[in-house]
């Protein structure tokens, strides 16, 4: 009987979390391989060898990894040098209820406030001109939907710097660092060792896998880089969005080929990164 | 004397993460604020007030935002912390829970775009129940983590001692699992309702534009280049979590500590 219950909550968990993914999956291979689709007439590869070809997917790909890769560099360094100097005043009430405050603001109000900031004709377009910098919106520097991803990197920062602060200060709390860190002073470590043999290794151990998951997420993000990105090239989701919603019917299945590429490569790191699990170092 | 600079990098701190919000206030109070005005020539309740005419169908947004949030964060919740017994006491726990961090992993406009074939087949296009689905599909997987460490021995050893002492699995759930996991039920609750509150492209696939949830509201705003009613919008998006986040620090975290 016992069984028979375990047996069909497992069922229900395959129908809700795997059955799903395997459905989008097996639909975006098939018709990235002519197999289904309103304008397609059986199997090709034609749609793999045009995005292959076109470089579109590995250029998008590019262009995401290295805007996701500064925007995470960026805020867990941020955050890890603000946790090493204001640990201290981040605990009082204030303060840490106010680091809390970025976490209420999605994606698409970021972008939304950064375009308002950044924009030619935006908060600080118009501080330069009251100030005598600029006479004419032009003049104002490419901030938004501009090649370097400025506001999209600025965006991803603001984001995501204060929940790594908060998760650092818990980390530091739990492992108990401070403690740690003033027994390697009374053996007569200095400043500099306790940081980079203490505080830094254990931090960054501890949150190793969250700091790869947000890398992931990043990759993957689509409201920012929507309003904040510019024509080409793309990060990846609004490129494959782009292209699915394409009325050139050969385009969405080419959509297809980037969408089914990307989900092999997050599957890949959701692989590397959650299955060679490791004893833990004492039982819960 | 030495003067300390932490106090100043810390009041500046505070300044960057409030402006944001004053910032989206002012501009929602506003009108006719066109460059290169550094403060807008109108500000009043003037946009505030037409929340309630049916002309923006903010309140209709808000209502079905609420709506779809409350029900995915109910459902993933509950049902994320029976599943995740299931499947964190299986002896296949990880190959489960890899298979878990899948949907957890993608971007829920991706795996919305793959899936969007199957609900237009099953009737769930364009409505609030294939919203809510959808959404329950990708908040599902991080209720179901989300309780992964909650499911250790310490509790399946008061599990295994109700049951000596002859109570049932209802009992267990109601005398012990519940009131030792209400916290973390919280958590989960308030997690999964930022998940669903917080999602647009998910939403914009499957509910093609006549589910207009806050998210929608706020991009077609922006697309129409109405900033003053996109901030208004962005309003009504922050502050639910606002007040979210504090009964969150307030009453929870403070438990859980």
């Amino acid at each position: 009987m016992k069984n028979r219950t375990n047996n069909f909550i497992i069922s229900l968990f395959i129908a809700i979390g795997v059955i799903p993914f395997a459905a989008a999956f097996v639909y975006a291979l098939l018709y990235s391989f002519g197999i289904i689709g309103i304008a397609n007439d059986g199997f090709t590869t034609a749609f793999w060898s045009a995005v292959w070809s076109s470089g579109t997917f590995f250029q998008s790909f590019l262009y995401s990894f290295s805007i996701a890769l500064v925007s995470i560099t960026l805020s867990v360094g941020g955050a890890l040098w603000a946790t090493l100097k204001f640990r201290k005043q981040l605990e009082q009430k204030f303060l840490s209820f106010i680091l809390y405050l970025p976490l209420a603001v999605p994606g698409i109000v970021t972008g939304f406030f950064t375009f308002q900031l950044f924009s030619k004709s935006g908060f600080f377009s118009r501080i330069g001109y009251q100030m005598g910098w600029i006479s004419q919106p032009s003049q104002f520097p490419d901030l938004v939907n501009d090649v370097f991803a400025f506001g999209i990197v600025l965006s991803f920062v603001t984001m995501i710097m204060p929940f790594f602060l908060l998760l650092f200060l818990n980390v530091y709390k739990n492992e108990r660092v401070e403690e740690l860190s003033v027994l390697a002073q009374a053996l007569g470590a200095n400043a500099k060792q306790v940081t980079q043999r203490i505080f830094l290794p254990i931090l960054i151990k501890k949150t190793w896998v969250i700091i790869v998951l947000y890398f992931i997420f990043l990759l993957g993000a689509y409201e920012v880089p929507l309003i904040l990105g510019q024509e080409s090239p793309q990060m990846l989701s609004v490129l494959i969005i782009q292209e699915i919603k394409q009325y050139d019917l050969d385009r969405i299945s080419e959509g297809y080929v980037i969408a089914v590429m990307y989900t092999l490569i997050v599957s890949v790191a959701a692989i590397l990164l959650f299955l060679p699990r490791r004893k833990p170092a004492y039982e819960t | 004397m030495k003067l300390s600079w932490k106090p100043f990098v810390l009041s500046l701190a505070v300044l960057l993460i409030l402006f944001p919000f004053a910032y989206l206030v002012l501009l929602s109070l506003a009108s006719d604020w066109r460059f290169p005005d550094l403060f807008p020539s109108y500000i009043g309740l003037k946009n505030w007030s037409k929340i309630l005419s049916s002309e923006t169908g903010l309140l209709t947004s808000f209502a079905s935002s609420l709506l779809i949030s409350l029900s995915v964060a109910i459902v993933s919740t509950v049902s994320g912390f029976l599943i995740s017994r299931a499947v964190f006491y299986h002896p296949k726990k990880n190959t489960l829970t890899l298979l878990a961090y899948f949907p957890y992993i993608l971007a829920p406009v991706v795996f919305a775009a793959c899936l969007s074939f199957f609900f237009l087949k099953m009737g769930l296009f364009g409505n609030v129940m294939g919203v809510i689905i959808a959404q329950f599909i990708i908040a599902f997987p991080y209720a179901l983590l989300f309780f992964s460490s909650f499911w250790n021995k310490k509790v399946k050893s008061y599990e295994d001692l109700v049951a000596t002492l002859g109570g049932n699995r209802w009992q267990t759930y109601i005398k012990v699992l519940f009131p030792l996991a209400k916290g973390l039920l919280l958590i989960c609750f308030f997690q999964t309702f930022l998940i669903s509150w917080f999602e647009y492209g998910l939403t914009s696939i499957i509910g093609i534009g006549k589910v207009q949830t806050l998210t929608i509201k706020v991009f077609l705003f922006i697309k129409e280049a109405n900033y003053y009613y996109g901030a208004l919008s962005c309003c009504l998006l922050i502050f639910p979590p606002i007040v979210l986040l504090y009964f969150n620090k307030r009453y929870v975290f403070k438990k859980l500590a």
